[in-house]
C-alpha cells in the first residue's frame, strides 16, 4: 500500500500468536506438522482479518527441510536431489507476470551460475487459492521452489553461501526495480523451509497442499499467526522469517537501522571473506520490525556466532545491580552493550537455525510464551496453554517463560538446554569479565558529588537570555526539578500555541512532539518496574561488531548521560592512550559567516569528521564563548546533523558525541538530544541557575547546593526514563539516536538534511528561520540599553499578558460562564468569535483552515440541534479528579440533554445507578476502563451504554496517573474500592493490554460482561494512530476516539502536558484516511476531543471525520472552572477539582448551564452547516476537502505550512463510506456462557443452587462474563448467596476465565487455564487444580497464566499449582491462595488478601498501597525479590493474621485438595513461623489512622512520591 | 510557587487606618500597612492562578502580581521589586491611589475576599526605597534624539522616564511651579504626601531627564520651536476642562471647580499660596455637586479646613448595598455602595438628586434648589433615562459648593492649535494604534488623549507611548 495523505505504511503495527513443537530426539515426523498447524488453528483468535472480513493477515510454518518428501517430489519433476545437507531449497514468491518472472527466473539463474552453483531444478508448489480472501488473491505471489547445489559446499558452509547468493539474488532484483511485494524469498537453505501466506490458520492448511503429504516431515516446526493494524498486510510480512518468528514490537527500530548502516561500513568476518561487502546492505527497510531483526540476527548467526549468542546480544536480558546473578553474565552483557545496543520493545521471539530451536523472551516479558514437556519427547511451545491437546499422564512439566529467559531444544544432541546452561556457558566463551576489568574507561572521579559551580551574575543573565530562560523556566521547571528531585506537575492541559504558530521566538525543541506506545506495545512502568531500565551506556570507538576482541570494550563507561561541569572537565583532560577527547564549537561567527547558517554547519560538521580521523574518540560539542557576535548554533540542530553527518559517512560508530550546552534545560531538551545521537549532555547553563537560585535563596535552606544539582540531575534521569518508559524502551543504549519524535512545523529540506527518517508531516518553516529566531534572541539579550535584569515571564503554562497566547484567555473564560449563566447566545457568539479569530487568537491549526464557499440552505432544512447535540459527550473526568457535585452536575446535564457523560477511571458510586427523585438520572452512560480498573465490576459494566478503554490520554499519553492520597477520600475511597489517604496509582500500561490482540481480547471480555454494550478505544494523537485505530476497529470496537495532545487533566507532568502527542486536527485525518482506504470506515464511529470550544470546532472535527465530539475543559468552565490549574493539588477555589469539603462547597455550577452551553455549540454547528450547504451532519463527515489553507492571515512562521495532506480525501466507492452506517454484529453466540446462562435459568431467577459441567478449551474466552452480567442485573453488586450457581470445567480455559465473576458463582476448573484468570473478579469463587491423572508437581509448574486477578475488586480463587507473571495485579479486595507465582506478584494491589505458598519471583509487592499478602519464605530470602518502596515484610504474629492464614489454607485443602498444602498443615507449627506478612506501608497508616478515628484532613502535599 | 493553602489558613487583612478623628486634624497620609509577616500571610493568599484574572483583566498595567505576591510570601523583596519595576514606573502612586481593579478581578474575589494586592504593592516599593534599591537606571548609550514631554503627570512622567531609559534625552516641561500635575496639584496630601513625588523625581533627574517647570507651552514657549529642538513630541497634559453645571445662579460666588479648590489647598499645603489666597471651607455649609472621587477629596478636605456641615449629592441612583467581600460582577469593577475614607470622615450623601438651580442675595450663594429624580430604562434604547419626580423639589442652605462632575478634555489650548492637532468628537485629542496623532512626530498619552481616568491607565499609556516613540525614533 502507498503513502496516502498522512497514511504512511511505515507505521503498521502486528501483534499475533506464535508457537513452535519440537522432537527432542529430532525424528521427523508428519504428526509434528498436523500438531503444528493445529496449534496454529487453535491461535486464530489471536490473528485478524481484513476489511473483506477474510484475508487473514498472514500466517506461516517454518520446518526441517523434508528431505524425503522433496526427493519424492523432484522425482515427479524428473531431477534428483543429492542428500540431505547438501543442496538448498529456496522457497520463492515471484511476480505473476510471465515476462517479468522469466526475467526474474533467468537473473536468479544466472547468478547461481556464476557463483558456482547448479540448479537442481525448479517446483511449482500446487495451492488452492480458491480459499483465500478477495485481498490475499489479489495480492497472490506466483509460489515456487528452486534447488541448488554448490559443489564440494555442505553443512554450514553451504548455508553461508546460499546466505551470500540470496543477498546478491535480491539486491541485484531491487536494483532492476521490482519490489518486494512483486519479489520475495521466503528462506532460501539447506537446512529449513517456509511455508507462509496471507491466511487466517484454517485457510492454511488447505492452500499448500504439500502440507497434506505424509512424507512431509519435521522434527521442528514453528508456527506464526499474525494480527496486523491494516488491512494490506502483504504476502511477504508474513511470519515465519528465514530464523525467527516474532509476538511483539522493536520500538527502537529507527535507531536500530541507524546505528547498524553506519557499522555496516566496518564489518567483516573471516568467514565471509570478500563476500562480506556482497552481504550489504544487511537490514531490508521494506520489511517489517521483524524482517528487519531476522536480517540482522541472521547476519550475527551466519558470522559465527552461534543462534543463543545472537538472541543474547539482541535482545539482552536485564542485568541491572537488582539483579543476583551470575557475575560472568552480567560481563557478557556489558561486554556486548559496547558492541551492540538492544533491540527493544515487547517480544517473544522463536529461533530456528532447523537443528536447534528455541524461544526467548525480552527483559519485561510482556508477551507470553508457555511451554509443555511431554513424556513421549516433545516440546509445545506457544503464546498460550491448551492450543494442543495432550493426554494429562503424558505432561512432564509446564512452564512459561520469564522476562528475559530463553529455552532451547537442541535436536542433534537431543536434549532441552534450560536459560541457565545456555547463559552460562554462552557467557563464559570468553574471559569477557577480565576484557572488562582491563578494557573499560571508567574516570575516576566522574559522577562524583558536583563541586561549587561558579557563577557571574551579569553574564549569567545575559545567557539566560540568549538561551531564552524564562522566569517561568526557572521558577516552575528548574527550581522544583532542583528543590524535589522530580519534574514539576500541572494539570488542565496545554492550551498555548504550537511552536510553528508562536509569535514568541521558540527554541528547536519545541518543534518536535514526544511519540508514546499506545496498544500495539506497551509502556513501561518506570517507577514499579525500572528494575528492567537502564541509563548506563558505552561511549567511544565501536569496532568490528563481527568480532569479539578484548578492544571492543575500551570504551568509556557512563552510569547515566547527565555530566556536570567538572564531569566535563575531566573528559577534557583525560589522559588514556587510544582514548582522546576533542572539543568542537557549536557556534556561529556572524562576522565569518554573515547569514549562512548552512554553511556553518557544514563547516562543524566538517571539523568533526576530522577530528574523528584523526583518531578521537570523544567530541565534546560546546556552545560555550557565546559573546557579542558569537551565537550558539541550536544544540539540537548541531547535535543531530553532526550524528547523522558521521551515519552517511559510515563514521558514527568510531567517536561518541557529548553535547556541552546552555540551552538544555527541561527534561524534553536532553530526550531530545539523546534521540537524536548525543551520547552526554552537560547543561551548563541548567546548573548555573541552579547555583544562582540557590545563592539568592530561592531553593530551600536545607538542600546545599551539591544536592539542589543532584537533585536537578535526578530529576532529568527520571524525566528520561519515563519518557524512553512511554514508547516502551528500556535502555538509554537503544534509545539513543532512535528519534522517537514527531516534528510539527519543520520543512522537509531541514528535516530531511538533518533530522532524516523524522517524520514532519505539514511542512513548515525552514532552517533560516530557526535562525533567525536565534538571532533575535541574541539580540534581544544583547541590546544593552534592555537594562531590566528581569527575563520574560514565559506564560507557557499559566498565562500572562503579551506572553505566550492561549487559548483559553481570560475573555474566554469571563464571556463563556457569562453566556451560559445568562442563557445569552449572543455572549455564546462573542466568546466563539474570540476563540475563532485567528488573527487574535492562532493557537491551534485549525485555526489556519478557511471553508470554501460553497451553497448555502435555508436553516429549517437542516439535521435539528437536538439530534446533534446526541453526537457531543462530556470528556472523560474521573470523580476523585473533580469533585462529585462537579461529576453528577455534568452527568445530570448531559442525561437531560440525551447526550452522554462519561465516568472516567475513578469507578462510580452505585447510589447514582438510581433514578434521582426528580427525574434526574446522575450516572454516566459512557463507563470507562482505565490501567487501574478502579471499581470496575460486573455490576459496573452492566450500568453502562458504552464503556471505554482508555489506552492513552491527551495529556499524559503513555503514563499512568496518580490520585495522590489527600484527594482519597471516605468517597473516593468507596467508590475505588480502597482505603481513604492512600495514595491510588494507575500503572503505565493496562496489565491486560500489552498488544493489538491483548486489546481485541478485552474487547471481547467487556461484551462478554455486557453483551448489550459499545465499546469504544481513547486514543491520542500522534504519527501512526491511524493505522492503530485501524487495528482497533479490526479488534471489534465500536468506537475509536481520538484525542488530541491538548487534552485536559487532574495532574501529569508539565512536559508531558507540552512535549507529547500531536494535535488533533492531524491524528483526526490520519485516522479517518486510514480507516477509510482499509475499507473500516463504516463500521466504526470515530469521536474526537481536545480542547473543542465552538461550532466552528465541531464542523472542522467532522470534516476531518468524526461522527462524535467530546468536551472537557469548556464542559468544567461552564461549570464554574477558572483555569486555576491547581487540580493536583487538591486546591480548587470553585470546588470543580477539590475534595476538600470547604471548597467544595463553592461549586456553584448548574446542569442548565452546561446544557446550555451544549444548545449552544449544536446551534452554532447548525448555522455553519446551513451556511456550507450540508443538510444532515452524516453527508457533512469527511468532507475535508471544502476546507483550505488560509495561512496567510496567521504569523510569518504559518506561511511555509502546508495542510494538503490534512485536507484531503481518499477514495470512496459505494462499500467505502466516509463516515459510519452499522456495527459490525458481535458474535458471541458460541460463547459457553450462553449454554450456562439457560441452565442456570432457575437459580438466576430463584437462587436454587445449580451443578453444572462443561468442558472448556482455550478458544472458550471470558467463560463466566456473561453469566455473571445476568447475576449483576438481577441482583447488583451483591450478586447471590456463595454456591448458588457452581459449574465444574475440564480442560484447558481460554483467556480471562472468570471474568468479573459475580458474587454467587463459584467455577471448579480441572486443568489449567490461560492469562488473566479472574479479571475484575466481582465476588465470584474460582477454584484450579491439574487433571487429577497427571503426575507432575503442581507447586512447581505453572498452571494459570500472567495477569490473574487484575483490578478483582471481590472473591476468592484457589489455584493448586503456580501462577504466571503480576499475580493479583491491581488486586483491590479478592482473597487468593496459589502455591507459588512468577515476577511482580500483587503489584499495584490496594487491598484484599493474598496467600502464596511457595516461590514468589523478583520486584513482588511494587507499588503496592492496599490490601496483604502472606509468603511462606522458605529459604529467607523474599525480601530480596520485593520491592521494598512501599512495603514491610514483617513476621506473623498477630492470633488475628494466624487463624486467617490457616482458615485460607484449610479452604484451599479443601477446594483444590492440594497435597502440598495438606503436607504443609501437617507441619503446621514448623511452617507458620516460615510464613512472612507483606503490608504496605501507607496501609498500615492509614488503618491506624482509621482505627484512631483521626479523619482530619491534612493538606500537605506529597511530593517525595511521583505525583503523576 | 505561593503557599498553597494560604487563601484557605489566612484571611484578609488590609492596611488599617487612623482613627478618623484623628486624621482630620492634619493633611498627613493615614494609612498604616501591616506587619511585615502579616503581608507575607497576605502574599501567601495568592493561589498563583493558571489564569490570573488580576494582572491580565484587572491590572490596566498588567502588574505581574501572582509572582510579587509569591516573592513577598518568600520574604524575597528585592525580586519583587524588581518585578514591580518591570510594569509600573510609579507603584508608590498606584499603591496609594489606584482603585485596584485588580483586586476585583483576583480569583478570590469569585467567592472569598480578594488578596491585598495593592497594600502589598505599596509595602514592595516603600520597602525598596528603605532599602536603597530604587536607584537611576542610566541608558547605557545615548541615542542623541530628543524628546518633550508636555504634563508632567503620571503619563508624562512614565513615558520620560523609559524613553530616558531607552537612551534619549528628555525634557518635560510643566506649566505649574513643580512636576507631578495631577498628582501633586489634584489629590489631596492625606492620599499622596508630596515626598513620594518628590523623591521619584529625584531620581528622574538623576537618570538625566530634565524638568522646565512653571512654562507653558504655547506661551512661553511656542509649538514652532518645540518642533525645532525636538525629534518628537509627546502631549500627556492631562484632561484639565471640567464639566460646568450651567443652569441658572451659576454666578454666585461660592461655586466651585472642584479642582480649582484642590489644587489651591494643595498648594497651600504645599507652602506655594498663603491661606488667604485658597478657597477656605473653614465653618461652611459644603455642597459637593458629583459623587466620584473628586468629589471624595473635596470633602476629604472640606472636613479638614473645619466645614460646619458637608453634603455630597450624586444625580445617579444608590448603587446596590452590598455587605459581602465577594465581588458579585466579577471579574468587572461591581456597580455597588462604596464609601471613601473622607465620606466616613463626615458627609451626607444623597442619590438621584438634580441640583436645578442656585439661589442667594447679592452675589453669595446661599442655598442650592434640587429635586429627586428616577431612574427608568428606556425600553426601546435599553439605556436608563432620568425622570424627575414628581412634587420632590426642595432646597438645601448652603455657602460653598464644589463641582465635582468630572472633565470633558484635554485643554484645548494654543499649543495644540499652533501644532494642528485634531480631536474625537468628544474633544480628546485624536491618535491611532501608536500613540500617533495627525501630526507626525507628535504623540499624546494619558487622559489627554483618553479622557480623564484612572492614574494607572495614564502610566500605562506613558509606558506605551514611550515604546511607540523609540520605535519611531530608531527607524
Amino acid at each position: 500500500m502507498e503513502k496516502a495523505g498522512l497514511y504512511d505504511p511505515f507505521y503498521e503495527h502486528d501483534g499475533c500468536g506464535v508457537g513452535f513443537i519440537a522432537t527432542i530426539n529430532g525424528q521427523p515426523s508428519h504428526q509434528l506438522i498436523t500438531d503444528g498447524i493445529t496449534i496454529l488453528k487453535n491461535l486464530v483468535h489471536r490473528g485478524a482479518t481484513g476489511g473483506d472480513l477474510k484475508t487473514g493477515d498472514g500466517a506461516g510454518i517454518l520446518i526441517q527441510l523434508p528431505h524425503s518428501f522433496l526427493l519424492k517430489e523432484a522425482a515427479k519433476q524428473k531431477f534428483n536431489l543429492p542428500a540431505a545437507g547438501e543442496y538448498g531449497a529456496g522457497m520463492l514468491f515471484l511476480p505473476h507476470d510471465n515476462s517479468v518472472r522469466k526475467k526474474v527466473i533467468a537473473l536468479i539463474e544466472d547468478i547461481i551460475y556464476k557463483e558456482g552453483g547448479k540448479i537442481l531444478g525448479w517446483r511449482d508448489v500446487p495451492t488452492c487459492p480458491g480459499c483465500l480472501g478477495r485481498t490475499a488473491m489479489d495480492s497472490m505471489p506466483y509460489i515456487c521452489q528452486v534447488f541448488v547445489e554448490f559443489p564440494s559446499l555442505s553443512g554450514i558452509e553451504l548455508e553461508r553461501k546460499l546466505y551470500v547468493v540470496r543477498r546478491i539474488i535480491e539486491n541485484e532484483v531491487s536494483e532492476s526495480g521490482i519490489s518486494i511485494d512483486e519479489f520475495y524469498i521466503p528462506s532460501f537453505s539447506s537446512n529449513t523451509i517456509i511455508y507462509k501466506g496471507l491466511f487466517v490458520a484454517p485457510q492454511f492448511e488447505e492452500f499448500y497442499l504439500d502440507l497434506k503429504d505424509k512424507d512431509f516431515q519435521s522434527a521442528i516446526i514453528i508456527v506464526h499467526q499474525r494480527y496486523s493494524t491494516n488491512t494490506f498486510p502483504s504476502w511477504p510480512l508474513a511470519q515465519p522469517f528465514r530464523y525467527i518468528a516474532h509476538n511483539g514490537e522493536i520500538n527502537t527500530l529507527r535507531g536500530n537501522i541507524n546505528k547498524m548502516k553506519a557499522r555496516e561500513k566496518t564489518i567483516s568476518s573471516d568467514l565471509f571473506g570478500e563476500d562480506t561487502r556482497r552481504l550489504l546492505p544487511v537490514i531490508n527497510t521494506d520489511l517489517s520490525d521483524s524482517g528487519i531483526f531476522d536480517n540482522v540476527y541472521e547476519l550475527l548467526f551466519q558470522s559465527g556466532f552461534s543462534l543463543e549468542h545472537s538472541m543474547m546480544m539482541m535482545v539482552p536480558e536485564a542485568f541491572g545491580s537488582k539483579y543476583h546473578i551470575s557475575e560472568d553474565k552480567r560481563a557478557f552483557y556489558e561486554y556486548h552493550s559496547a558492541l551492540m545496543e538492544p533491540w527493544d520493545g515487547p517480544a517473544a521471539l522463536i529461533f530456528t537455525d532447523g537443528v536447534k530451536v528455541g524461544a526467548a523472551l525480552d527483559r519485561n516479558g510482556l508477551r507470553p510464551a508457555r511451554y509443555t514437556i511431554t513424556k513421549s519427547g516433545r516440546l509445545i511451545m506457544a503464546s498460550e496453554f491448551g492450543v494442543l491437546e495432550i493426554q494429562p499422564e503424558d505432561v512432564l512439566q509446564k512452564g512459561h517463560l520469564s522476562p528475559g529467559k530463553m529455552i532451547l531444544v537442541d535436536t542433534q544432541k537431543k536434549r532441552i538446554i534450560y536459560d541457565n546452561e545456555v547463559k552460562s556457558t554462552i557467557s563464559r566463551r570468553k574471559p569477557y569479565r577480565r576484557w572488562l576489568e582491563q578494557n573499560r574507561i571508567e574516570l575516576r572521579g566522574l559522577f562524583q558529588p558536583p563541586g561549587p559551580v561558579i557563577t557571574e551574575p551579569g553574564f549569567l543573565n545575559l545567557l539566560q537570555k540568549v538561551f531564552r530562560y524564562t522566569l517561568e523556566d526557572i521558577n516552575m521547571i528548574i527550581t522544583p526539578m532542583a528543590e524535589n528531585s522530580q519534574e514539576p506537575v500541572g494539570s488542565m492541559g496545554n492550551d498555548t500555541a504550537l511552536a510553528v504558530l508562536s509569535e514568541h521566538p521558540q527554541l528547536l525543541y519545541n518543534y518536535f512532539k514526544q511519540l508514546f506506545a499506545q496498544v500495539t506495545n506497551p509502556p513501561i512502568d518506570p517507577y514499579r518496574e525500572n528494575l528492567v531500565m537502564s541509563l548506563m551506556s558505552y561511549i567511544g570507538k565501536e569496532r568490528n561488531l563481527l568480532e569479539e576482541t578484548p578492544l571492543h570494550c575500551h570504551q568509556l563507561k557512563l552510569q547515566h548521560p547527565i555530566l556536570t561541569n567538572e564531569d566535563v572537565d575531566k573528559l577534557r583532560n583525560v589522559t588514556i592512550e587510544d582514548f582522546r577527547t576533542a572539543t568542537v564549537p557549536i557556534i556561529f561567527n556572524v562576522k565569518e559567516n554573515g547569514k549562512n547558517i548552512e554553511k556553518a554547519i557544514k563547516k562543524i560538521c566538517d571539523e568533526v569528521v576530522r577530528k574523528v580521523d584523526e583518531g578521537y574518540s570523544l567530541i565534546i560539542l560546546s556552545d560555550r564563548g557565546v559573546d557579542e557576535n558569537n551565537i550558539p548554533v541550536p544544540a539540537l540542530l548541531a547535535t543531530s546533523a553532526i550524528h547523522h553527518y558521521l551515519v552517511s559517512k559510515g563514521k558514527r560508530q568510531l567517536a561518541g558525541l557529548v553535547v556541552e550546552t546552555g540551552e538544555a534545560r527541561e527534561v524534553m531538551h536532553f530526550a531530545l538530544l539523546i534521540g537524536f545521537g548525543a551520547s552526554a549532555v552537560n547543561p551548563y547553563l541548567a546548573f548555573e541557575t541552579v547555583a544562582d537560585l540557590k545563592a539568592k535563596g530561592k531553593i530551600s535552606e536545607e538542600i546545599k547546593l551539591e544536592t539542589a544539582i543532584d537533585n536537578y540531575i535526578t530529576a532529568i534521569k527520571k524525566g528520561l526514563l519515563k519518557i524512553m518508559s512511554k514508547m516502551g524502551v528500556s535502555t538509554i543504549r537503544s534509545y539513543r539516536g532512535a528519534q522517537l519524535f514527531e516534528a510539527i512545523g519543520l520543512n522537509s529540506a531541514m528535516i530531511n538534511k538533518y533530522f532524516p527518517g523524522t517524520p514532519s508531516r505539514i511542512g513548515g518553516i525552514g532552517l533560516t528561520h530557526i535562525f533567525e529566531e536565534c538571532l533575535n534572541r541574541h539580540r534581544n539579550a544583547y541590546n544593552r540599553n534592555n537594562r531590566s535584569n528581569g527575563l520574560e515571564s514565559g506564560g507557557n503554562i499559566h498565562y500572562r499578558s503579551f506572553s505566550e497566547k492561549h487559548i483559553i484567555s481570560p475573555e474566554v473564560v469571563i464571556l463563556l460562564q457569562k453566556a451560559v449563566r445568562e442563557n445569552d447566545y449572543s455572549l455564546y457568539k462573542e466568546y466563539a468569535e474570540l476563540i475563532n479569530n485567528k488573527i487574535k487568537n492562532l493557537c491551534t491549526l485549525r485555526g489556519l483552515f478557511k471553508f470554501k464557499k460553497r451553497e448555502a440552505v435555508p436553516i429549517e432544512e437542516v439535521e435539528s440541534e437536538k439530534s446533534i447535540i446526541k453526537r457531543f459527550v462530556s470528556s472523560a473526568m474521573s470523580f476523585g479528579s473533580i469533585s462529585k457535585e462537579a461529576h453528577e452536575t455534568i452527568a445530570i446535564a448531559m442525561n437531560r440533554l440525551g447526550a452522554a457523560s462519561n465516568s472516567g477511571e475513578g469507578g462510580e458510586d452505585e447510589g447514582r445507578y438510581n433514578t434521582l427523585p426528580n427525574g434526574d438520572i446522575s450516572k454516566s452512560m459512557i463507563k470507562q476502563i482505565a490501567s487501574a480498573r478502579f471499581g470496575v465490576t460486573s455490576n459496573y459494566l452492566v450500568n453502562s451504554r458504552e464503556l471505554q478503554i482508555k489506552m492513552a490520554q491527551g495529556a499524559k499519553p503513555g503514563e499512568g496517573g496518580q490520585l495522590p492520597g489527600h484527594k482519597v477520600d471516605i468517597n473516593v475511597a468507596r467508590v475505588r474500592h480502597s482505603i481513604p489517604g492512600v495514595m491510588l496509582i494507575s500503572p503505565p500500561p493496562h496489565h491486560d493490554i500489552y498488544s493489538i490482540e491483548d486489546l481485541s481480547e478485552l474487547i471481547f471480555d467487556l461484551k462478554s460482561a455486557n453483551p448489550d454494550v459499545k465499546v469504544s478505544v481513547k486514543l491520542v494523537a500522534e504519527v501512526g494512530v491511524g493505522t492503530i485505530a485501524a487495528g482497533v476497529a479490526k479488534g471489534g470496537a465500536d468506537m475509536v476516539l481520538i484525542s488530541g495532545h491538548d487534552g485536559g487533566t487532574g495532574a501529569s507532568p508539565v512536559s508531558s502536558i507540552k512535549h507529547a502527542g500531536i494535535p488533533w486536527e492531524m491524528g483526526l485525518a490520519e485516522t479517518q484516511q486510514t480507516l477509510v482506504i482499509n475499507k473500516l470506515r463504516n463500521r466504526v464511529r470515530v469521536q474526537v476531543d481536545g480542547k473543542l470550544h465552538t461550532g466552528r470546532d465541531v464542523v472542522i472535527g467532522a470534516l476531518l471525520g468524526a461522527d462524535e465530539f467530546g468536551f472537557g475543559t469548556t464542559a468544567l468552565i461552564t461549570m464554574g472552572c477558572i483555569m486555576m490549574r491547581k487540580c493536583h493539588l487538591n486546591t480548587c477555589p470553585v470546588g470543580v477539582a477539590t475534595q476538600n469539603p470547604e471548597l467544595r462547597k463553592r461549586f456553584t455550577g448548574k446542569p442548565e448551564y452546561l446544557m446550555n452551553f451544549m444548545r449552544f455549540v449544536a446551534r452554532d454547528v447548525r448555522e455553519i452547516m446551513a451556511e456550507l450547504g450540508f443538510r444532515t451532519f452524516n453527508e457533512m463527515i469527511g468532507q475535508a476537502d471544502i476546507m483550505e489553507a488560509d495561512n496567510l492571515s496567521g504569523n510569518w512562521k504559518t506561511k511555509e505550512l502546508d495542510f494538503s495532506k490534512i485536507l484531503t480525501v481518499p477514495l470512496t466507492n459505494k462499500k467505502n463510506k466516509l463516515h459510519f452506517i452499522s456495527s459490525n454484529k458481535y458474535d458471541l453466540s458460541n460463547t459457553i456462557d450462553i449454554e450456562l446462562i439457560e441452565k442456570s435459568g432457575n437459580a438466576l431467577e430463584n437462587m436454587q443452587c445449580i451443578n453444572m459441567f462443561a468442558s472448556i478449551a482455550n478458544s472458550n474466552r471470558a467463560v463466566g462474563a456473561t453469566l455473571s452480567a445476568e447475576v449483576s442485573k438481577r441482583y447488583g453488586s451483591k450478586g447471590m448467596p456463595e454456591n448458588t450457581i457452581n459449574c465444574k470445567f475440564t480442560g484447558a480455559a481460554g483467556q480471562s476465565f472468570g471474568a468479573f465473576l459475580a458474587a454467587g458463582i463459584t467455577f471448579e476448573l480441572e486443568g489449567e487455564c490461560n492469562d488473566y484468570l479472574g479479571k475484575g473478579l466481582s465476588g465470584g469463587k474460582i477454584v484450579v487444580y491439574p487433571p487429577k491423572n497427571s503426575q507432575f508437581r503442581p507447586q512447581n509448574n505453572i498452571i494459570i497464566g500472567n495477569v490473574s486477578l487484575f483490578g478483582a475488586t471481590r472473591g476468592e480463587v484457589y489455584i493448586n499449582g503456580m501462577a504466571g507473571e503480576r499475580f493479583a495485579v491491581r488486586n483491590s479486595g479478592a482473597v487468593a491462595v496459589v502455591e507459588g507465582i512468577g515476577d511482580h506478584g500483587c503489584e499495584y494491589m490496594t487491598g484484599g488478601v493474598v496467600v502464596i505458598l511457595g516461590k514468589t519471583g523478583i520486584n513482588f509487592g511494587a507499588g503496592m498501597s492496599g490490601g496483604i499478602a502472606y509468603v511462606l519464605d522458605q529459604d529467607q530470602l523474599f525480601d530480596t525479590k520485593c520491592n521494598l518502596e512501599m512495603i514491610d515484610v514483617e513476621p506473623v504474629v498477630g492470633k488475628a493474621d494466624h487463624k486467617r492464614l490457616y482458615t485460607l489454607i484449610s479452604n484451599h485443602i479443601k477446594y483444590t485438595g492440594s497435597e502440598y498444602a495438606q503436607g504443609l498443615l501437617r507441619d503446621w507449627t514448623e511452617i507458620q513461623p516460615q510464613f512472612v506478612k507483606v503490608m504496605p506501608i501507607d496501609y498500615k497508616k492509614a488503618l491506624e489512622r482509621i482505627k484512631k478515628a483521626e479523619s482530619k484532613d491534612t493538606e500537605v502535599v506529597s511530593l517525595t512520591e511521583e505525583v503523576y | 510557587m505561593g503557599k498553597i493553602t494560604g487563601f484557605i489558613d489566612y484571611t484578609r487583612k488590609d492596611y488599617s487606618y487612623k482613627k478618623k478623628e484623628e486624621r482630620v486634624k492634619n493633611y498627613n497620609e493615614f494609612i498604616i500597612l501591616r506587619s511585615e509577616q502579616e503581608l507575607r500571610n497576605q502574599g501567601a493568599r495568592c493561589m498563583d492562578c493558571g489564569i490570573p484574572f488580576c494582572h491580565s483583566v484587572g491590572c490596566p498595567v498588567f502588574n505581574l502580581i501572582p509572582d510579587w505576591n509569591d516573592l513577598v510570601y518568600r520574604n524575597n523583596w528585592r525580586e519583587a521589586y524588581e518585578q514591580l519595576e518591570k510594569t509600573n514606573n510609579l507603584p508608590e502612586i498606584t499603591g496609594r491611589v489606584c482603585p485596584a481593579p485588580c483586586e476585583s478581578a483576583c480569583t478570590l474575589s469569585i467567592n472569598t475576599s480578594p488578596v491585598t494586592i495593592k497594600q502589598i504593592e505599596l509595602a514592595i516599593i516603600e520597602n525598596a526605597f528603605k532599602k536603597g534599591w530604587v536607584e537611576p537606571k542610566h541608558p547605557f548609550t545615548e541615542t542623541g534624539k530628543k524628546v518633550a514631554v508636555i504634563g508632567s503627570g503620571p503619563a508624562g512622567l512614565s513615558a520620560a522616564q523609559q524613553l530616558r531609559r531607552s537612551g534619549h534625552k528628555v525634557v518635560v516641561f510643566e506649566k505649574d511651579y513643580k512636576a507631578g500635575g495631577l498628582l501633586r496639584y489634584g489629590i489631596p496630601d492625606f492620599k499622596l504626601e508630596k515626598w513620594v513625588i518628590d523623591r521619584r523625581i529625584e531620581q528622574m533627574e538623576q537618570e538625566g531627564i530634565e524638568f522646565e517647570t512653571d512654562v507653558v507651552i504655547g506661551e512661553d514657549l511656542s509649538a514652532h520651536y518645540l518642533r525645532k529642538t525636538f525629534d518628537a513630541i509627546l502631549l500627556a497634559a492631562g484632561a484639565g476642562e471640567p464639566r460646568n453645571l450651567d443652569i441658572q445662579g451659576r454666578g454666585f460666588e461660592g461655586i466651585y471647580f472642584a479642582m480649582d479648590y484642590l489644587k489651591k489647598s494643595n498648594k497651600y499645603i504645599a507652602g506655594e499660596l498663603k491661606e488667604h489666597e485658597i478657597i477656605n471651607a473653614r465653618d461652611k455649609i459644603v455642597l459637593v455637586i458629583g459623587g466620584g472621587d473628586t468629589g471624595s477629596d473635596c470633602v476629604g478636605m472640606a472636613n479638614r479646613q473645619g466645614a460646619k456641615e458637608v453634603y455630597q449629592f450624586e444625580i445617579l441612583p444608590k448603587p446596590r448595598i452590598w455587605k459581602e467581600d465577594w465581588n458579585p460582577e466579577w471579574p468587572g469593577w461591581p456597580a455597588i455602595l462604596r464609601t471613601s475614607t473622607s465620606q466616613e470622615e463626615g458627609c451626607k450623601r444623597e442619590w438621584s438628586i438634580l441640583t436645578k438651580k442656585f439661589a442667594g442675595s447679592g452675589i453669595k450663594l446661599e442655598r442650592v434648589h434640587c429635586a429627586k429624580v428616577d431612574w427608568k430604562m428606556n425600553e426601546a434604547t435599553k439605556k436608563m433615562k432620568m425622570v424627575e419626580a414628581p412634587g420632590s423639589d426642595f432646597t438645601l442652605d448652603v455657602d460653598m459648593v464644589f463641582l465635582a462632575m468630572g472633565f470633558l478634555h484635554t485643554e484645548h489650548n494654543r499649543l495644540l492649535k499652533h501644532l494642528g492637532i485634531v480631536f474625537d468628537g468628544k474633544g480628546n485629542i485624536n491618535i491611532n494604534n501608536s500613540y500617533t496623532t495627525n501630526v507626525p512626530g507628535v504623540f499624546a498619552a494619558g487622559d489627554a488623549s483618553l479622557g480623564a481616568s484612572l492614574v494607572v491607565r495614564a502610566i500605562y499609556q506613558g509606558r506605551e507611548a514611550a515604546k511607540e516613540i523609540n520605535r519611531y525614533l530608531m527607524k
